[in-house]
């Protein structure tokens, strides 16, 4: 069915313009995975074209696909409408497709104009030096498609939504058709979202097809022109935006039949009344006067905090306001340099970067779920590891948390980022700990996972005799606000209480976004000095 | 002790690395015998002949010569599964070497049951001696240990060198090695009527040993979790690296210094310059075709074991200068890297959907 319909669209249907790019019938299996099967797809010169799926739908593969970084089993691919070969990123940008990948690919040491000039390998001279004019080049181009960028800052110092627009000019820098953005807004605060679809139009303004992988619904729906489903590796549905509801697409997504994903899970049911008493005995961890510095800079100052058994605190913030330093107090990986910190023996902790510190890629799910049982009695005999009961932990993990894998014996390279994140978070879970932190622990999942992550995080702290208190830190304020009890906004390093008359998007937000603006003149005292191309000043909260 | 179907890799990946390293290794040293003037065949011949042509050759051999090279691949598979490159096993050799020379000539008319594990005892903490000197260089300050152990082998063998020609020089001071050690301190045959001694066992046991510590303890999963990713061995497993980077300098040096010593006291009983032809790095070699797995390492030890074995019997019967098995070990290890190379980017194309 898909694939009669899936060639229609392919055919352009009523789109009387050449298609900017089309797969025709593309199958890709990973060994006995098939990612995508007989997936048709067309992107239309100048339209911003969403794509839509969930965990393992194969957005992400599709969007390889077209640049040139996996070549189909099956299947044509056509640029400007010839059929081509693609066997590297290189081909694929020779032909005018870009690629802004999930993780960002910049040199961190070298400013942002090093890096476009870098990649841009034509605009450099012999000596090594980027050619006369082209300095020039850059900042016109930036200006023409209103973007703020940072040229002569080293990108580690500048913070994920400027990095990010660092990596959409170096895409465009040369003649560019398509270009493909791989869950761009995963890394983003709310209102650099809004940067990032203003200058999406801005680039699509100028002819440009764009592919915006996504997974939230109403983001895509706000700055898609069309959207194209994806389901289990399937195509599912190509519609204009304009004509989609977010109920609809959220069907298809998932295939019919999950009412969750429509509204919230069971908002916070916790009582803060009754929350209060008996304060002490529900005292799983505090830390008082905590301060860390990272790289001879204070990365948090002066952070004092309680956590209940059976609550969920909320942490919100822009990344990199010294969540992931206190992420690391809470779980024990961390002294503070001054202060105290008093913990549980043992924390459950999501981490935010799972690729690299959640799992290990080349393990099986067994053993990365062993991570978090084998210091425990139960899963040893004598001075054995008893592999046989952490694979059953395993394999009831992976049923539980619905992980879509072909046996607990696939290694975790083999997951998708959805997949990875339910069996982080099933495993931590496993530890039984009184104290649970998670970081951004939805970041880049699907409808269905972030449901399913996120109910599991409030039964958790709801459920059972001994309920662990959680820590909840994420950027998403939806998130924050739907399961926390108490909410603190994370800035420049300091804890800030949120009252619970303000527990709303607009006053948190405030918090946020004015707190940026104030430790931007508090702590940048470069301020506009820097050449800074667009209008505007810098975003100054992005910086590190 | 369990047995599960698990297993950090498919099964047969590694066998066919092993098989299709070797194959293509065989088809270009025939084709170099032959731009050389020589015949393959009467060379492969011969080299087969000189490795498993008889019981004996095949004992008392390829088995004597691969087991200073099982005990040099062990250690190195050890260091390497933890990620910690040590290229110093030939330097730690010369360390157990000497050392066990040492106890053994110091006790003369201790009975053997209290002397062999004298030496072999001394022997390893040799090893793991030399090989703590990396070890704290590299958790104290972070320096590199493929230099440091690299340049611990130099140490070793000018030390070793001098030690032979001066103060532990033999007593009737004739050639420059040292005295012959007390019958009491010869390594038991493990074979009657051959020279293989029970060395070569210590070697099976070490790797049984391994292979079970691998993959079926705690200790053994938290090592291979450091040498896959320490920070996701940290954030993860909650354990600190650094512990686990010295167990794996301390245990593979003490391996590498093992193998000095059951070389003296099972063979040379007395310690000389050039004791080693380079077994500490073609142990290198024996570690990366057995692809780190202690249960491979006995048969790619053997493998090189009869490349040795069989070298001279080249040279006499073919005619072939055995400087060409040097050559052929060479190409093994070329060929591994390159056939793994080759697997990862077939198998591990990233499947993200």
């Amino acid at each position: 069915m898909n694939t009669r319909s899936g060639n229609r669209e392919g055919q352009g249907g009523s789109e009387s313009r050449a298609a900017a790019a089309c797969l025709r019938n593309v199958t890709r299996r990973f060994g006995p995975v098939t990612a995508l099967e007989g997936v048709s797809f067309d992107l239309v010169p100048g339209e911003i074209h969403g794509l839509l799926g969930e965990n393992g739908a194969g957005k992400t593969t599709l969007a390889r696909i077209l640049g040139g970084l996996l070549p189909p089993d099956e299947g044509r691919v056509e640029i400007g409408g010839r059929a081509v070969a693609l066997r590297s990123a290189r081909d694929a940008r020779a032909l005018g497709v870009a690629m802004v990948h999930q993780h960002f690919s910049l040199v961190p040491r070298f400013t942002g104009f090093e890096n476009i000039a870098l990649f841009n390998g034509g605009a450099w001279t012999a000596k090594g030096m980027a050619a006369p004019g082209y300095r020039d080049r850059v900042e016109a181009r930036a200006r023409e498609l209103k973007l703020e960028v940072e040229l002569d800052v080293p990108v580690a110092r500048l913070g994920v939504g400027a990095r990010q627009r660092i990596e959409i000019l170096k895409a465009l820098m040369s003649e560019t058709g398509v270009l493909l953005l791989d869950e761009p807004t995963a890394v983003l605060a709310p209102r650099e979202v809004d940067g990032l679809f203003a200058v999406l139009r801005e680039v699509a303004g100028v002819g440009t097809g764009i592919v915006l992988v996504a997974h939230k619904l109403d983001e895509v729906l706000a700055a898609a022109d069309r959207v194209t489903v994806l389901r289990r590796g399937r195509w599912v549905m190509t519609e204009a935006a304009a004509s989609v509801s977010t109920g609809e697409l959220a069907e298809a997504m998932v295939g019919g039949g999950v009412g969750a994903v429509a509204g919230k899970p069971p908002a916070a049911g916790a009582d803060p009344a009754a929350a209060t008493g008996k304060h002490a005995a529900r005292k799983v961890a505090s830390l008082h006067g905590v301060t860390v510095t990272r790289d001879g800079e204070p990365a948090l100052r002066d952070v004092t905090v309680e956590v209940l058994r059976g609550e969920v605190l909320g942490i919100a913030g822009v990344d990199g306001n010294g969540q992931r330093e206190l992420a690391r107090v809470l779980a024990g990986i961390r002294t503070p340099h001054q202060g105290e910190a008093a913990l549980p023996a043992e924390v459950g902790w999501i981490p935010q970067d799972r690729g690299h510190e959640g799992l290990v890629n080349d393990f099986t799910i067994s053993e990365n779920v062993a991570f978090a049982l084998h210091g425990k009695d139960t899963f040893r005999k004598g001075p054995w590891l008893d592999w046989t009961r952490i694979e059953e932990t395993a394999a009831d993990l992976v049923r539980e948390m619905d992980v879509r894998a072909t046996s607990p014996a696939a290694t975790a390279a083999t997951l998708s980022g959805g997949n990875q994140q339910k069996v982080v978070t099933g495993r931590e879970f496993l530890r039984g700990a009184d104290l649970l932190v998670a970081e951004s622990p939805t970041r880049g999942l699907d409808v269905k996972a972030t449901v399913a992550v996120r109910s599991r995080l409030a039964a958790l702290a709801r459920e059972g005799d001994r309920p662990p208190g959680v820590v909840l830190i994420s950027a998403d304020l939806d998130e924050i606000l739907e399961l926390s009890d108490r909410i603190a906004v994370m800035v420049r390093g300091r804890l800030i209480p949120v009252p619970r008359d303000a527990h709303n998007p607009r006053d948190i937000g405030e918090l946020m976004l004015a707190a940026r603006g104030q430790a931007h003149q508090d702590d940048d005292p470069r301020g506009s000095a820097r050449p800074a191309t667009g209008s505007g000043p810098p975003p100054g909260g992005d910086h590190r | 002790m369990t047995t599960s179907t698990f297993q950090t890799r498919p099964r047969l990946t590694p066998a066919l690395t092993a098989a299709g390293a070797l194959l293509a290794t065989l088809a270009i040293a025939a084709a170099l015998l032959a731009l050389g003037g020589y015949s393959p065949g009467e060379a492969f011949a011969a080299l087969l002949r000189g490795a498993f042509g008889s019981w004996d050759r095949f004992v008392s051999f390829t088995l004597v010569r691969a087991t200073p090279l099982l005990l040099t691949g062990l250690a190195v598979a050890f260091a390497f599964k933890a990620r910690v490159w040590n290229i110093g096993a030939e330097g730690q050799l010369h360390a157990g070497a000497l050392a066990a020379v040492a106890v053994a000539v110091a006790l003369p008319g201790t009975p053997g049951l209290v002397l062999i594990p004298a030496t072999l005892l001394a022997a390893a903490m040799a090893g793991a001696l030399w090989a703590s000197v990396p070890a704290a260089m590299k958790t104290g300050m972070g320096v590199g240990e493929v230099i440091t152990t690299l340049l611990m082998n130099f140490v070793a063998l000018f030390a070793a060198q001098f030690l032979v020609q001066g103060p532990l020089r033999e007593s009737r001071g004739v050639f420059n090695q040292t005295d012959e050690i007390p019958a009491a301190a010869h390594l038991p045959d493990l074979v009657p009527g051959t020279r293989l001694h029970i060395g070569f066992l210590i070697g099976i046991l070490i790797a049984v040993a391994m292979w079970l510590y691998l993959t079926r303890t705690p200790g053994g999963f938290r090592l291979r979790a450091v040498g896959a990713s320490p920070r996701a061995a940290e954030v993860s497993g909650r354990f600190r690296a650094r512990p686990v980077v010295w167990l794996a300098f301390l245990a593979s040096g003490a391996i590498a210094g093992l193998a000095g010593g059951v070389q003296i006291a099972g063979i040379t009983h007395r310690m000389y310059e050039g004791l080693s032809p380079g077994w500490g790095y073609t142990a290198i070699a024996v570690a990366l075709l057995a692809r780190l797995n202690p249960l491979a390492v006995v048969v790619t030890a053997i493998v090189f074991g009869a490349l040795s074995a069989g070298g001279g019997a080249m040279q006499r019967d073919a005619g072939v200068p055995e400087v060409w098995v040097r050559g052929i070990e060479a190409l093994v290890i070329l060929a591994v890297l390159t056939v793994d190379r080759s697997w990862q980017a077939l198998a591990g194309r990233g499947s993200r959907g």
